[in-house]
């Protein structure tokens, strides 16, 4: 039977949780932070994130009516939370759309939940569960913990790379620029929620469960990414210092 | 260990050696009461100025400079847009409200929210 752990060990813990399963270690991550990859992959990843992350207003939404008022810290921080993914500044949507039609696509291919692969539908199926069946601390672990936290490490390698290397604008990738650091700030307050409000030992394993879920559900589909839009054109992922050495002459 | 040195409340938070943190991130985690509101870089109520270690912080980028303006020249930094991989000390006014309220007309900050109690 698990023991209450201390707030900071508890910390530790949900850290752990996710380290060994990172999004910016999975294929199109590293072939994306390495430049390997065309603007037409960018736009299938676009429009597979339109599908993933478009509604998180929605999941935030469900979390908010799962959590009871004595929470009211908690409360609102959701709603701070989708105020800022809607309407805060320019739609976070539409910045990842603006970014899409930089690559060539449009926004009515990127809207068409017809584009979007099984494992974008299953993300965003799996957010959905869990923020309308899930206790609030739970589901505040999975999402906000295992994915948001997730955002700043993925994104500030991926978007020197988008300027330096790939060449686009600051304006066109601006949809990377502001989720690097909104997203430092939401993922600690999702850390502060639920090493608050995780105050029992099966609260506490559930987060831990959740989050492990979480990184394992985005690290698949990450590199379904890959394997489906980029192995037909550049062939199984290989890390550079893995690669056969250029044969000379 | 790199600190920072959020001087104006007399804290400091230490981060390991090789690691670049997001300075309001880090503040936040310690319920240093560094005042903010949008974390996005739009409203600039956590504009700190840099007494020590700019030398260790990540250039500003399009937002930052945007919201910062002629303020970028001054020493101004925006803790929710800037990253440190040094030793860094840090300045504020602690009454200060965004870049475009007025004192006392609503703008105020979130500082001290969520503690863990
Ligand atoms: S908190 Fe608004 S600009 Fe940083």
């Amino acid at each position: 039977m698990a023991e209450l752990m201390s707030s900071s060990e508890f910390r530790v813990a949900l850290e752990q949780a996710f380290s060994g399963t990172m999004a910016k270690d999975a294929s199109f991550s590293r072939a994306w932070a390495t430049g390997k990859l065309h603007k037409q992959h960018f736009v299938h990843w676009a429009t597979n994130h339109y599908h993933y992350i478009g509604p998180f207003g929605d999941y935030l939404g469900l979390m908010y009516a799962n959590t009871p008022d004595h929470a009211r810290d908690a409360k609102d921080f959701l709603l701070q939370n989708m105020y800022e993914e809607e309407l805060s500044d320019d739609r976070h949507t539409d910045l990842l759309i603006r970014f899409a039609e930089a690559c060539g696509g449009t926004r009515a291919y990127v809207q068409d939940r017809n584009n979007a692969m099984p494992f974008a539908k299953g993300m965003q199926g799996w957010m959905y569960y869990v923020s309308g069946r899930e206790n609030f601390v739970v589901s505040s672990a999975a999402l906000i913990v295992g994915l948001e936290s997730q955002v700043p490490s993925i994104y500030r390698t991926q978007y020197p790379t988008l300027i330096n290397k790939y060449g686009f604008s600051e304006w066109e990738a601006e949809f990377f620029d502001l989720h690097i650091t909104s997203d430092e700030i939401h993922g600690e307050r999702g850390y502060q929620i639920v090493l608050k409000y995780a105050d029992t030992p099966e609260l506490q394993q559930r987060c831990l469960h959740y989050v492990r879920e979480a990184a394992d559900m985005r690290f698949a589909y990450t590199k379904a990414l890959y394997e489906t839009y980029v192995q037909p054109d550049l062939g199984p992922w290989v890390e550079e210092d893995e690669r056969e050495p250029a044969l000379v002459g | 260990m790199p600190r920072i040195y959020f001087k104006t409340a007399d804290q400091y938070v230490e981060f390991a050696e090789g690691e670049e943190v997001n300075v309001l991130r880090m503040a936040i985690r310690d319920g240093i009461d560094v005042p903010w509101q949008c974390a996005s870089g739009n409203c600039g109520t956590d504009r700190l100025v840099v007494e020590e270690g700019a030398e260790n912080l990540d250039p500003p980028r399009r937002r930052e400079r945007a919201r910062l303006g002629e303020l970028v020249d001054e020493d101004y930094r925006l803790a929710c847009q800037t990253y440190t991989r040094g030793d860094v000390t840090f300045s504020w006014d602690p009454d200060q409200v965004g870049l475009d309220d007025e004192p006392g007309d609503g703008g105020g900050s979130r500082t001290g929210w969520a503690g863990t109690g």
